[in-house]
């Protein structure tokens, strides 16, 4: 599919350039380095062994002017830890209506977060990465229309955005879990950024109908259903479920004082997914060519408790007799359907802060060097995995 | 530490002090304060009071496009590029063309009725007009 793409976006380029349009090439870069710092940890995909694959990536970005407000964009990223396999990142066409409106079609990234847009554009903004507490989306692009406003409000500037389409595709559910298929469908969002001067102000709301394929819940699903409990069953699937995201965020740029945060709501009604609620609160100081950061972050998992013990211990068989509802009617040591659903839904419990503290320096006008160290926290085992990572992003 | 901030504040600006002059056709009549172009440099206005589509070009790595982005954007290089980043990657926009000379921000802003750029105020010739001088 992306081969195919590549060959029409590379065709189209022929084309264009024949006909005497301009084509725009930037491209940005990533060389990382890291390990976490304690034996057998794991943590942003690394682990007690130094990598310099695992964050890295590069990218290039192909945009041509086609006239009257037409324009053709497509980015291409090879990210270490997927090989470096090149990937279409972004792919669209923009039609600039007026000075103010502007719409576009194809494939690119959802926009969450306030740094969602410009995620892999590590030149542009202070961390190695930015908080992952927040940023944790295994998916970030879709495929459909985007209606960009901008314009100004008195001393302000608004961007609004409003976005429609739909996202398939096979991510992780976890680090080191089997990919698993994610449908979003009718994805919609609308955000919303007021800047004036040194301050700046987001809000994000996006829903979409959410299917993703939990493997590891095939057998008591099954066991549900084989009882007759599908109302139960289906509250653990997220199958066609109503997903929300809600964020805001704000950030100023005072002199040489950086302050940022966000806080972001996730939810999927009915799912065996829990409520998420992210948060993080980052300063900073620019001294010239260098910019040191903390940062603290809190993520927290957790489904609402009259989500437990929906499922009964037993149900009524023929003649009177009194069924159990386990994973064997005939093993009376069988585990009952009720506790593994129990467990599904406290098993999804989490809580956790990072506090990250780091440096940047600006040692080239078209590069910088980074490096951050993370303590990660989990708060319910209270296990710390440290992460330092050095790196220096690029744009060409 | 002050007593740091404020050397290292001096060495910045002797480092930035040459005068940058900008601008535009000699038959433009918009007039245009700093606020005004710092917005056209950053992407925010697109067109001119009377209409007009600006046309505006920078320089590459220049003195004079360091002067420009402190003086009139107030941003840094780094900053100024990283602000650009954020929108070139995103679609959002696309920075003024980067011109190799001053020179070739004259013959640019002289042979277009919309274009706008900056030099070093010591090089302005009567093929351009200055709209100011920071």
């Amino acid at each position: 599919m992306n081969k195919k793409l590549l060959s029409v976006v590379v065709g189209l380029a022929c084309m264009s350039s024949s006909a005497h349009a301009e084509i725009r090439i930037n491209g940005f870069a990533s060389i990382v380095a890291g390990q976490t710092l304690d034996d057998n940890t794991s943590l942003y995909g690394y682990d007690d062994d130094i990598s310099y694959k695992n964050e890295s990536m590069f990218a290039l970005q192909l945009s041509s002017d086609l006239q009257d407000g037409l324009s053709a964009t497509a980015q291409i990223v090879a990210r270490g830890n997927e090989d470096f396999d090149a990937e279409f990142e972004w792919a669209y066409v923009s039609y600039q209506i007026n000075d103010d409106l502007k719409v576009s079609g194809g494939k690119m990234r959802i926009p969450f977060y306030r740094y969602s847009d410009f995620l892999d554009v590590g030149y542009a903004y202070r961390w190695v990465r930015p908080p992952q507490s927040v940023y944790n989306f295994a998916f970030s692009t879709y495929e459909g229309l985007n209606l960009l406003h901008n314009t100004t409000l008195g001393d302000w500037d608004s961007t609004m955005q409003v976005i429609y389409g739909s996202f398939s595709g096979k991510v992780p559910s976890a680090a080191g879990a089997t990919p698993e298929q994610i449908e979003l469908n009718d994805l919609m969002g609308v955000n919303w950024t007021v800047s004036h001067d040194w301050f700046s102000a987001r809000a994000a709301y996006i829903v979409a109908d959410t299917t993703i394929n939990a493997s590891s819940i095939a057998g008591l699903t099954a066991a549900l259903n084989g009882y007759g409990l599908t109302q139960q069953a289906n509250n653990l699937l997220v199958d066609e479920d109503d997903g929300s995201f809600f964020g805001v965020g704000f950030s100023v740029d005072y002199d040489n004082f950086l302050f940022d945060a966000e806080y972001t709501q996730i939810e999927v009604t009915d799912s065996l997914l829990p409520d998420q609620t992210q948060y993080y609160a980052s300063v900073g100081y620019r001294l010239n060519d260098w910019t040191v950061h903390l940062t603290y972050e809190n993520n927290d998992d957790e489904h609402d408790s009259n989500r437990l013990n929906t499922v009964p211990v037993s149900i009524a068989g023929p003649n009177n007799t009194v069924v159990p509802v386990s994973l064997d009617p005939t093993n009376t040591n069988a585990p009952l359907l009720k506790d593994l659903t129990n467990q599904v839904y406290l098993g999804a419990k989490q809580e956790s802060s990072t506090v990250t503290v780091g440096a940047r320096y600006d040692f080239h006008p078209s590069a910088a060097f980074k490096i951050d160290l993370s303590r990660f926290n989990d708060d319910i085992t209270d296990q710390d995995i440290d992460v330092l990572a050095v790196a220096i992003d690029l744009v060409f | 530490m002050k007593k740091l901030v404020s050397i290292c504040l001096l060495c910045v600006s002797a480092y930035t002090s040459a005068e940058v002059a900008v601008i535009v056709n000699p038959n433009n009549n918009n007039t245009l304060d700093k606020g005004m172009i710092s917005k056209i440099y950053l992407g925010k206005t697109k067109s001119y009071a009377d209409g007009g589509k600006i046309k505006a070009v920078g320089q590459k790595g220049t003195a004079v496009a360091k002067a420009f982005t402190q003086n009139v954007v107030g941003k840094s290089s780094s900053q100024f590029k990283a602000y650009w980043s954020k929108l070139i990657f995103t679609g959002k926009g696309t920075p003024p063309d980067p011109l190799s000379s001053d020179q070739a921000v004259i013959d640019f802003v002289a042979s277009n009725p919309l274009g706008i750029g900056y030099i070093d105020s010591a090089k302005v010739t009567d093929a351009v007009k200055v709209i100011g001088k920071f």
